[in-house]
């Protein structure tokens, strides 16, 4: 098991100050700066939260309630791609059922997991992305990838991996 | 300040004052869970709410500061079918623990749903599971199911302790209460969030399973446990003594005084009644042949009157040396002033242990002396040194020595104790000192009388008997009329009342509820 | 009703997000004049005559917002940027950000000028990343040429802009879950009173104005309040973006003025209902909304015909439905969504969107009971005004579209316990 505290790296640390320097109270540079731990760690480990907590002087408890309060933090290690299928009102009715079907199938996994290469993790979730005139679409890292079919999902998956 | 009208009464109030404060003014308990007047302002709960005339939608009353002229209705059909509907949101998902939950009988869903609630539930759904009745800290149990997510813990944890121990995480129902993994709800106030939790998912170890609340009675008194004289009730249990082990103190609950411990009190207060139920000397006992045994009071009251009058006529009041405890009531030791300061003539009267360390103290509650009543013991003026007494009573001078309830551990003072040939202990625990002494006296606890203490800043508190003294012991009024009387002092108290009357010169009904600050007068007639 | 191409003129072309091409066309021009030319107060009275209204979702007039920010120094001001478009069926604000982030900054300094606000942030949801990095640019653009900073355009006006990521929760687009979720807590709505006008981001007068809202006040202040207010209707003025989506041909961002009939929008812009099915029902602003059934598809869309029919406009997110769609289904998709993002903090909304989901889950499953329409019904108007904020209220409302409007499909349901309706699976062309 590993014994590694997790840190900022130094350049991170520059990009803290600067994240800091745009709020006159510390506290609310804490959304910031979990993203940018989530960048550098994968997620949000509990070393991230004694770390975070530490530097930004705040109980840990309020950390993991931010933590667990929103949806784009990770509690887990995740895939090397994420993927989030929007399952809200105007994607079901393009039939987003569909696309989840597909990917449980392609991925293997059940919403919510990592496939056992390490390549891909999903979610299926109810909060509307923003993309209805692309439905059925999805997120993959930070693109939207719409007007979906199972066909066009698995060009996204065959396009990813080669990019690894 | 604004005039406002609650259920057709009128009352007046100060600017800041919210619906719900201005309600109980006028005797008037609105409904609520997250509210508690001594934490920040939640308004989640919403079983607060209120019709205010002139507002369309229901207002929380809890939030809502009034206004001149403000016409609130807190009983009408709109707002009692708005609180049913708040409680059964909040039972849909509670589990039907009652039979096996502690909180039972005190809890305020079950006493919301009897006052406003009476229907049948009309939830279909599996309710949301969660960790049930595990330990959080060295007092406490969680149950995630139970909690209706008031939030009065976390605040607490926020705002009164300062510690952050508590938070609830995640979204939505899915919410849920819980300390950061690893962590420990161990602050020294970790007991209150108890007492604030409405319900049972904050419950306490020491009590878990014990009495069921309906066999409780309460009885206020102060806590003896430092002197900061915190306002506590005490809940006992004489209704059915084949419940928990036949232990009489079931657990110590806050008393509310704004002045003293607002709602709150430290653990050490909370949970420092064993000494009530466990290790007590319950029989007097005489020493004869280098060991204590067993006898009974006939004995006692011949021997303890006859070796002070006998050490009263060779040696005069020197040869006798008292110390008292500031563990003792204002009563007691007015009485022990009395009896031997004055009557006796002793002047070698001191009450402090001169080893006792001071304590823990932070700048909340917990003081570092230890004992409830150190102010009254030097404002009643029991000021000898007791190392002193100690050493003249080693040394022979002083014959007889009258210890009250002391636990002299220091081995120098053990040392001295070992070297005194006549000492009379009378005191509500074995200790190292009631071992050495020659006759024990089996008296009663704080918990077992009537009296007063002088908490730090001079503040006289009264406490009432919760339950009869232990066995044959008897409380230290008791002993010392007996001793007096066989001494045939005139003595006329029936009751520690009659020595407060004398003492402060007011009876205890015509005391603030909250306590007293000791006059000046007094304290310039004491000297 | 033509289409107006205002706040969407640049929509489509790559070049107006370029600092350069902006100016070159006109842009920061308003802002010039607001600055150089008009007294704050003057740039109040013209929204205010322009009839601009809130358009993330309450419609709340835009310059009688601005004015209830009190007038003296002695705390500074904040105007914060409300970009956390989740609102189902919305995703205009998306567009401006990625084709016309100028367009906002410019609007973000006008409105800024008017209310005398020397800080301002933009709380971007998390998942908008691409929107995120075209914004950043163009804020780092602006700062570089002296747009923002210590001197506006180089005036003495110091502004200064930040972008805030938020992290995935819709409650964060309600106006106190952002300002909590801006000052780094749980996006936990604030009791209120006191409102942000007087209490908001770090306990100071704070604005919190849409995305789109603001990006409408170049035009306004070039060619003045009451042209724009006149291209509207009474009390409803200007342009605004539509959202459509749904069942339609061409789902899609289209700016019309206020009061265009909804069948316009859905028939003429948006091309009619996908293969040429019968429209059903629409929600129309977004998943509050309570939806409208097909003979209503004449009305007006501007705040106050919506409001007037039970109905809202809200985000003017369009959600067409055609005969193929199960109104459980829909009402199940909706409910999940407010199961999911309830903050929790209030028992009404945080029992009655689970009770809700769980009830219309087990019906749509086939294991409705006779009781559930009437406990749905309860549970609903129980979660009405008894909140800390509207989501509750929305989500109620959203309910009673549905089991008011089609009843009979959930009775079907509950009594047969399958649906009526064939779904078709459509190519969506």
């Amino acid at each position: 098991m590993s014994t590694t505290t997790f840190e900022f790296t130094p350049e991170n640390l520059r990009e803290f100050g600067d994240i800091l320097s745009r709020y006159p109270q510390p506290r609310a540079a804490l959304l910031q700066v979990l993203h940018l731990a989530q960048e550098q760690n994968g997620y949000i480990s509990e070393d991230v939260e004694a770390y975070v907590a530490r530097l930004m002087n705040l109980p840990i408890v309020d950390i993991r309630e931010v933590v667990t309060f929103y949806s784009l933090y990770f509690r887990r290690p995740m895939g090397r791609h994420h993927i989030r299928v929007c399952m809200s009102i105007s994607c079901m009715l393009g039939d987003c059922d569909v696309i989840r079907d597909h990917l449980r199938t392609r991925l293997g996994v059940a919403p919510g997991g990592v496939t056992a290469d390490g390549s891909f993790s999903w979610e299926a979730i109810p909060d509307c992305l923003g993309a209805c005139e692309l439905a059925p679409m999805m997120q993959l890292d930070g693109e939207y990838f719409g007007n979906l079919t199972p066909q066009k999902v698995d060009e996204i998956l065959k396009k990813a991996r080669l990019e690894d | 300040m604004p005039t406002i009208t609650i259920d057709g009464q009128q009352v007046v109030v100060d600017a800041a004052t919210t619906v719900i404060q201005a309600a109980e003014k006028l005797g008037i308990y609105i409904p609520r869970y997250c509210y508690h007047p001594g934490l920040s302002i939640a308004g989640s709960c919403r079983l607060c709410m209120v019709e205010i005339e002139k507002m369309p939608k229901l207002q929380i009353a809890c939030h809502t500061r009034v206004t001149d002229g403000m016409n609130v209705i807190t009983s009408s059909d709109k707002v009692k079918q708005a609180r049913r509907a708040m409680l059964e949101f909040l039972l849909i998902d509670h589990p039907l623990d009652c039979p096996v939950c502690d909180q039972s009988g005190e809890c305020d869903l079950q006493n919301f749903y009897m006052e406003i609630g009476r229907y049948d539930s009309r939830f279909l759904e599996n309710k949301i599971k969660r960790k049930k009745a595990f330990s959080i800290g060295p007092h406490v149990m969680l149950d995630q199911e139970r909690c209706i997510l008031c939030s009065r813990c976390v605040r607490f944890c926020d705002e009164v302790s300062k510690t952050n121990e508590l938070g609830i995480f995640s979204r939505g129902d899915r919410s849920f209460v819980d300390l950061y993994p690893g962590k420990e709800l161990a602050n020294i106030y970790s007991g209150n969030v108890i007492d604030i939790c409405p319900v049972g998912a904050l419950t306490e170890k020491e009590f878990r399973f014990q009495c069921r609340v309906w066999y409780l009675q309460s009885q206020d008194s102060i806590c003896n446990g430092c002197a900061r004289g915190c306002n506590i009730q005490i809940h006992y249990n004489t209704a059915r003594p084949y419940k928990s082990e036949g232990r009489r103190i079931l657990r110590l609950k806050p008393r509310f005084n704004p002045y003293v411990n607002r709602w709150w009190i430290c653990d050490e207060g909370r949970y420092g009644y064993e000494f009530i139920n466990k290790n007590r000397i319950e029989f007097p006992y005489l020493r004869r042949g280098g060991k204590l045994d067993l006898t009974d009071w006939d004995t006692v009251i011949e021997e303890v009157p006859r070796a002070l009058k006998t050490a009263l006529e060779h040696y005069g009041p020197e040869g006798i040396g008292v110390i008292a405890s500031p563990q003792l009531s204002n009563e007691d030791l007015y009485l022990i002033r009395k009896v031997f300061g004055e009557l006796m003539g002793v002047s070698d009267i001191g009450f402090k242990n001169p080893w006792e360390k001071p304590g823990y103290q932070d700048d909340f509650l917990v003081r570092a002396d230890k004992n409830p009543n150190t102010r009254g013991a030097e404002e009643i003026g029991l000021t000898t040194n007791v190392q002193t007494i100690l050493e003249s009573a080693a040394t022979g001078r002083i014959k007889v020595l009258y210890i009250f309830q002391h636990n002299f551990d220091a081995p120098e003072a053990l040392e001295l104790l070992d070297s005194i040939p006549g000492i009379i202990y009378q005191g509500s625990n074995w200790n190292q000192t009631a071992e050495r002494a020659h006759v024990v006296l089996p008296a009663a606890t704080y918990a077992e009388k009537d009296g007063s203490f002088t908490n730090f800043e001079g503040r006289i508190q009264r406490f009432c008997r919760a339950v009869p003294p232990l066995e044959e012991s008897k409380t230290d009024f008791e002993i010392l009329s007996l001793v007096a009387e066989k001494l045939e002092f005139p003595l006329v108290y029936n009751h520690p009342l009659d020595l407060f009357m004398e003492w402060q010169g007011k009876s205890y009904a015509e005391m603030d509820g909250f306590g007293e600050m000791i006059s000046e007068q007094l304290r310039e007639a004491n000297g | 009703m033509p289409i107006v191409k205002l706040v969407s003129e640049y929509f489509g072309n790559e070049q107006a997000k370029s600092l350069d091409w902006y100016r070159q066309n006109g842009g920061y021009e308003a802002a010039r004049r607001a600055i150089f030319e008009m007294a704050p107060k003057q740039v109040t009275d013209e929204v205010i005559k322009s009839n601009l209204r809130g358009l993330g979702g309450a419609g709340f007039p835009t310059g009688k917002k601005w004015s209830f920010v009190p007038a003296d120094d002695s705390k500074p001001k904040y105007l914060t940027v409300n970009a956390d478009e989740a609102e189902p069926g919305t995703f205009k604000d998306r567009y401006i950000l990625e084709w016309d982030p100028h367009r906002l900054i410019e609007g973000i300094i006008i409105c800024s000028w008017a209310v005398g606000i020397h800080k301002a942030y933009i709380y971007v949801r998390g998942e908008y990343v691409r929107p995120y990095r075209i914004l950043k640019a163009a804020v780092e653009e602006a700062y570089k040429e002296g747009i923002l900073g210590e001197h506006v355009l180089g005036a003495d006006f110091k502004l200064d802009v930040h972008i805030h990521r938020g992290a995935g929760a819709y409650i964060c687009g309600e106006e106190t879950g952002l300002l909590e979720s801006l000052e780094g807590k749980k996006g936990w709505p604030r009791l209120k009173p006191p409102f942000p006008a007087i209490i908001g981001l770090f306990n100071c007068p704070t604005v919190i104005n849409n995305v789109e809202t603001l990006s409408h006040l170049r035009n306004i202040i070039l060619k003045g309040g009451e042209w724009f207010a006149d291209i509207g209707v009474d009390r409803n003025g200007g342009t605004r973006l539509f959202a459509l989506s749904g069942r339609v041909k061409r789902p899609g961002v289209y700016e019309l003025p206020m009061g265009t009939p909804m069948r316009e929008l859905i028939y003429e812009h948006g091309d009619g209902i996908a293969g040429d099915r019968q429209l059903k029902a629409i929600i129309p602003g977004g998943a509050s909304a309570p939806v409208l059934t097909a003979d209503q598809v004449d009305i007006p869309m501007t705040f106050d015909d919506l409001a007037k029919v039970g109905s809202m406009l809200g985000s003017a997110g369009i959600v067409v439905m055609d005969e193929s769609v199960c109104m459980v289904k829909a009402m199940h998709t909706i409910a999940d969504f407010f199961a999911h993002e309830s903050c929790g903090q209030c028992t009404p909304c945080r029992q009655g969107t689970g009770w809700v989901y769980r009830i219309v889950s087990r019906i749509l499953d086939g294991h409705g009971s006779v009781d559930d329409m009437k406990t749905l019904e309860s549970a609903k108007k129980n979660m009405s005004g008894t909140s800390i904020c509207a989501l509750s209220d929305g989500a109620a409302m959203a309910y009673g579209g549905f089991l008011s409007k089609f009843p009979e499909e959930f009775e079907y349901h509950i009594k047969h316990k399958k649906c009526d309706l064939q779904e078709k699976r459509m190519a969506v062309a």
